[in-house]
């Protein structure tokens, strides 16, 4: 599924995507734990809000949407253009991310 | 319980913890993902974490854990990992991530570098996949999950930052020392892998088959697979998959397949699973070290700051209580100033009532000496008249003038008794005034003193009592001037009307 060439992205841009990626899972993990110990003090309460919950579970959404990208966008061997374009629903077929 | 042990104990607790509150995260996920909420389940998953908690909080402060210990669920002392069979306690949110299951399908070369021991353990055939692992290429697709790194301490990444430079230091000796006969690029060329002696049973490396990224995101809760525990160590054991031991890793595989490494390398690495059981243990009680030196500096550094805080609130509290003293010291002095005010202004008042009535009293007596000296002559004349026979029709004129005179003089006294009476009452009625101002600044006097809780000097009710008897004394003088003056005019009265009738 080679919708772009893997030669259009350079090396810099894919050390870029690797770091971003590894800043994600960091962020996805550091939401997650949030995510836990919020629910731990709701537990303590006796009251689950779950607005609150899901507020921050959409955020892990959105963390997990971009990796998605960014995964794809290292395995096809996209620029950051065409990232770029495809996270602006350019191909019509992938979620938005953000 | 040896203090190294406890470290230890205490660090897979922090560890669990922070898995089991990612569990929980990924739970309320999966709730949100599926809008389907089960707050049975959070809960349940919130006792777990609460519980890792409780216990870890329990060894933090000194007390060891009673009965079975919550990490011995997930993570045996000894390392090993136990499968999950249907004896053992899980969490409640039922997931079993795999950081701490072996690889399902997982084959595992030499280009990976393998988690501790201790952490994870891997099939005897020491395949790893790419799906617990970055692959070389670095690529990472949302299939692969990128391996869940343990959260260390600052001291501890220190640490490990240390040791990576070290790695890469012999790395790169090694790699100038064999740049002389470029070999064929394999995984086998990683320094701090290769043996010279060991052959190599491991496949060549290549790069881990990439997954579409329309596939589903590998779930948490995906059933643990049920290999076997390794009896052997398939590799030679790696530090912890951090992203710098990565990235340093990666270039290391390029390098040349059979080169042995150089001479001058520091120290080779053992390849008895006892000794590199020992070398694990050894940096294991360095890293914990580390980790508990600088727990004791951030300790006494929190010391310090909380005794300076402790230091502060209690020089502001001094403050504080000496101004509200200075405060009510200056309340009492204030309330004395008035109480001594009000009694020289009460003495002022009684003795000017007290002149004035003596003043009125004595022009009174006087009046009273002229009228009786006036009564005195009349009838001195009115004894001598009958002797001539009759009336002098001249003395007559005298005596009606002098009954008029004596009439003006009667109402004009009676009206000055009036009077008299009325100032007496303002009197009384300036002195009462008084007498309660007195009272009530004795009253905010007592107030003060007693919200100052020191005794006030009871000098005011003596005095207060002596001028309240004096002024008892002198209305009762200024009474009595009244009523004699009182007979006085009644008795005049009476002998003006008989010398009238006369």
């Amino acid at each position: 599924m080679a919708l772009f060439s893997r030669g259009g992205q350079t090396g810099r841009e894919r050390r870029a995507m690797q770091d971003h990626l590894g800043e994600l899972d960091d962020m996805r993990r550091s939401n997650l734990s949030d995510l836990g110990q919020m629910t731990v003090e709701m537990a303590a309460q006796g009251n689950f809000n779950r607005q609150r919950l899901s507020e921050q579970a959409a955020e892990v959404v959105k963390i997990d949407r971009e990796a998605d990208l960014i995964a794809r966008g290292l395995e096809e061997g996209l620029t950051l253009q065409e990232l770029e374009d495809l996270a602006r629903g350019g191909d019509g077929s992938g979620s938005p991310a953000r | 319980m040896r203090k190294g042990a406890l470290k230890k104990k205490q660090r897979q607790l922090e560890e669990l913890h922070l898995d089991r509150r990612e569990a929980l995260g990924e739970l309320v996920l999966g709730m949100y993902v599926q809008n389907n909420w089960d707050d049975d389940l959070l809960a349940r998953g919130s006792a777990e974490v609460v519980e890792v908690e409780t216990e870890l909080n329990e060894l933090i402060a000194g007390n060891e854990p009673q009965g079975p210990s919550a990490t011995e669920k997930d993570f045996p002392v000894t390392g090993e990992h136990r499968l999950p069979t249907a004896g053992q306690d899980y969490p409640a949110t039922g997931e079993y991530t795999a950081e701490h299951a072996v690889p399902v399908t997982g084959e595992h070369t030499t280009e990976q570098p393998l988690p501790q021991p201790g952490e994870h353990d891997y099939p005897a055939t020491g395949e790893y996949t790419a799906e617990h692992s970055l692959p070389e290429s670095a690529e990472h697709t949302a299939e692969h999950a990128v391996p869940a790194e343990p959260k260390l301490s600052r001291a501890e990444k220190k640490a490990a930052k240390k040791e990576q430079k070290e790695r890469e230091r012999q790395a790169k000796e090694a790699a100038e020392a064999t740049a002389v006969e470029p070999g064929p690029e394999t995984a086998e060329a990683k320094t701090v892998v290769a043996e010279p002696g060991q052959p190599d049973t491991s496949p060549p490396s290549t790069a881990a088959p990439t997954p579409s990224a329309t596939a589903p995101t590998p779930s948490a809760t995906a059933p643990t697979p049920s290999a076997p525990a390794p009896a052997t160590p398939a590799a030679e054991p790696a530090k912890p998959s951090t992203p710098e031991g990565q990235a340093t890793d990666r270039p290391d595989a390029k390098k040349p397949l059979e080169v042995p490494p150089p001479p001058a390398a520091p120290e080779p690495e053992p390849t008895d699973p006892l000794d590199v059981l020992e070398k694990q243990i050894t940096d294991s009680e360095a890293k914990a070290k580390t980790a508990l030196e600088a727990a004791k500096a951030s300790r006494q550094a929190d010391a310090q700051t909380e005794l300076t805080a402790i230091t502060r609130e209690v020089e502001s509290g001094r403050s504080e209580l000496d101004e509200s003293l200075k405060r009510a010291a200056a309340a009492i002095a204030a309330a004395e100033e008035k109480a001594v005010q009000a009694e020289a202004r009460l003495t002022r008042e009684t003795a000017a009532g007290r002149e004035a009535a003596a003043e009125w009293v004595r022009g009174q007596a006087a009046e009273i000496e002229a009228d009786a000296a006036l009564a005195a002559e009349m009838s001195g004349e009115q004894e001598a008249k009958p002797s001539t026979g009759e009336p002098d029709p001249v003395l007559s004129a005298r005596v009606t003038s002098l009954e008029a005179e004596l009439a003006a003089e009667k109402a004009a006294k009676e009206e000055a008794l009036t009077k008299a009476a009325a100032r007496l009452q303002e009197i009384e009625q300036s002195a009462k005034l008084a007498e309660a101002r007195v009272e009530a600044a004795e009253a905010a006097a007592t107030e003060a003193q007693s919200k100052a809780q020191a005794a006030a000097a009871p000098a005011a009710d003596g005095t207060g009592a002596g001028e309240a008897e004096a002024r008892e004394a002198a209305v009762n003088w200024l009474r009595g001037q009244i009523s004699a003056l009182r007979q006085e005019i009644a008795k005049s009265d009476e002998s003006g009307k008989q010398e009238g009738s006369s």
